[in-house]
């Protein structure tokens, strides 16, 4: 399953262009989205789930273009985690699940295998009877998930699937995306730049409604090499003059005083040493030329 | 359908509507039987417009309608359609209730107006529950019908609560005569034999039955 867009175009009735002239290639495999708030991510992924229609431009689901003759088609095929999604308070995790499954047309028996079989990989199974409205904010993020995945889809969007959840969560819940990806396709957006480095092979960073970078995540943090740099000061008005002039992604107070990673395509003038690019070094670098 | 019922009739819901209705029944003063199903059924109205309106908007507030575009639409349908009947059935029960408690808190008043004669109270008693039955679909659908549409509660409630105040009315009442959808209130009631009332709960079921067939391409364009 791979998605291809061209040319795509969202303009809203209020003359706002959330995408312009985006052109991207979704291959098989985990797919990373970031960007900042506001860049178009989440208006890319609704174009993607058929909830909304471009303003221009075409985009194809495994050949099969995006028309509304097709909506019905594609629609089976997709999974989908809005950001936000209230599931039903008054329902336990299970019923909840099960009304989920029922809605999509799974047989009974089959999505009670399902369900079973992810709330163990969320660790939620001791959860299941408690209603929806007592869970907390990073468990109804894993019932969310399971109902996005419940139906088996080819291609399943997730937007910020790890939002509220412990590390140790966070952890099994991109296991269990990254196992979900096998001949499958996974759009996945989030801020968490770490969730991405962690189960993506390629990506997509968006600003203001364009694609900045599209590509392997490797090749996108081979960008930032040699632009990464760390000093460390103990005078806190030298520490902020470095603020001022240079894009600083990390500060941290230290015994030896303050620590400062700077993204700085030249050498600083103060005394500093190059550090090894990360992903999220790679990300700020790139947004920020 | 046990569901359903718990998504479509929380606690705050039903208790509101039933209290509604036992408050009616004690403020609302008549004085003969015949005009229990007079008092009853614009009010009922109101509560269908206010009770239905939500069925599939709470889908759109949650951000669940997001998830609920990528179901097959008969899926939906059916999904929607079973809530509309649970709410319908309840508020119907409530109406019915609703008649009992006018006999339970005015009892003595309404007898000593009336000539007593059970056959033609049971009588009196099932034909409005038929009449109230087509109002309650009519103006739950409506709503529905109205706020899925704008996507909006408020929307909904506001729109039939127009139609309500323009139908309601005297002037309405002239324009309409029996072709009204409140035919049933603005009937003689002392003239058993004048059916002509019939004529605008048809008005109500066919457009009731329009707004249904609506529905499937109401969800697939705003779901």
């Amino acid at each position: 399953m791979s998605i291809q867009i061209k040319n795509l175009t969202v303009t809203f009735k209020n003359g706002v262009t959330a995408i312009d002239h985006g052109n991207l290639e979704i291959p098989h495999g985990i797919f990373g989205l970031l960007g900042e708030n506001g860049a178009g991510k989440t208006t890319l992924m609704r174009v993607l789930t058929t909830i909304l229609t471009p303003s221009g431009g075409t985009v194809m689901l495994d050949g099969i273009p995006y028309e509304e003759r097709n909506y019905e088609t594609i629609q089976k095929k997709i999974g989908y985690l809005p950001q936000e999604i209230d599931l039903y308070p008054g329902l336990t995790v299970q019923e909840c699940l099960e009304y989920m499954g029922d809605l999509s047309g799974i047989p009974r028996r089959i999505c009670r295998k399902r369900i079973t079989y992810y709330l163990e990989k969320t660790s939620l199974t001791k959860h299941r009877r408690k209603k929806m409205r007592q869970l907390s904010g990073g468990m109804k993020r894993r019932v969310g998930l399971i109902q996005a995945l419940l139906g088996e889809p080819e291609f399943l969007i997730i937007d910020e699937p790890t939002t509220g959840l412990d590390p140790e969560e966070r952890i099994r819940i991109r296991n269990l995306l990254v196992d979900f990806s096998e001949n499958r396709t996974i759009l996945f957006s989030t801020h968490v730049v770490e969730d991405l480095a962690a189960t993506c092979s390629r990506l997509a960073v968006m600003k203001k409604g364009q694609f900045l970078y599209a590509g392997g995540v490797q090749e996108l943090v081979d960008q930032a090499k040699g632009h990464v740099w760390s000093c460390m000061t103990s005078d806190p008005v030298k520490a902020q003059e470095v603020e001022q002039r240079y894009l600083v992604s990390a500060k941290q107070y230290t015994e030896g005083g303050i620590q400062i990673r700077i993204l700085s395509r030249e050498r600083p003038h103060i005394s500093c040493r190059p550090e090894q690019a990360t992903l999220e070094d790679a990300y700020i670098y790139l947004t920020n030329q | 359908m046990k569901k359903e019922c718990r998504i479509v009739l929380p606690f705050y819901k039903t208790a509101f509507a039933a209290a509604f209705v036992v408050i009616l029944s004690l403020v609302r003063g008549v004085s003969m039987s015949l005009e229990i199903g007079i008092a009853l059924e614009p009010a009922m109205a109101v509560l269908a417009a206010a009770f239905c309106a939500d069925t599939y908007v709470l889908e759109i507030v949650s951000g669940r309608s997001e998830v609920w575009r990528l179901y097959p639409v008969r899926n939906r349908m059916c999904v929607v359609g079973r809530r509309l009947v649970i709410q319908e059935l309840y508020l119907l029960l409530l109406a019915a209730a609703g008649y009992g408690c006018f006999f339970l808190f005015q009892g003595r008043e309404i007898f000593s107006f009336m000539n007593p004669k059970p056959v033609g109270e049971l009588q009196r008693f099932l034909v409005y529950l038929g009449a109230i039955m087509v109002t309650l679909v009519f103006w739950g659908i409506l709503s529905h019908t109205i706020a899925s549409l704008c996507r909006n509660l408020w929307c909904g409630i506001g729109g039939s609560l127009i139609l309500w105040i323009l139908t309601f009315s005297e002037r309405g009442d002239r324009c309409l005569g029996p072709w009204n959808v409140f035919s049933y209130t603005f009937r003689n009631v002392e003239d058993s034999s004048d059916m002509s009332w019939l004529l605008g709960k048809g008005v109500c079921i066919i457009c009731s039955v329009a707004m249904c067939a609506a529905l499937p391409v109401i969800l697939k364009k705003r779901g």
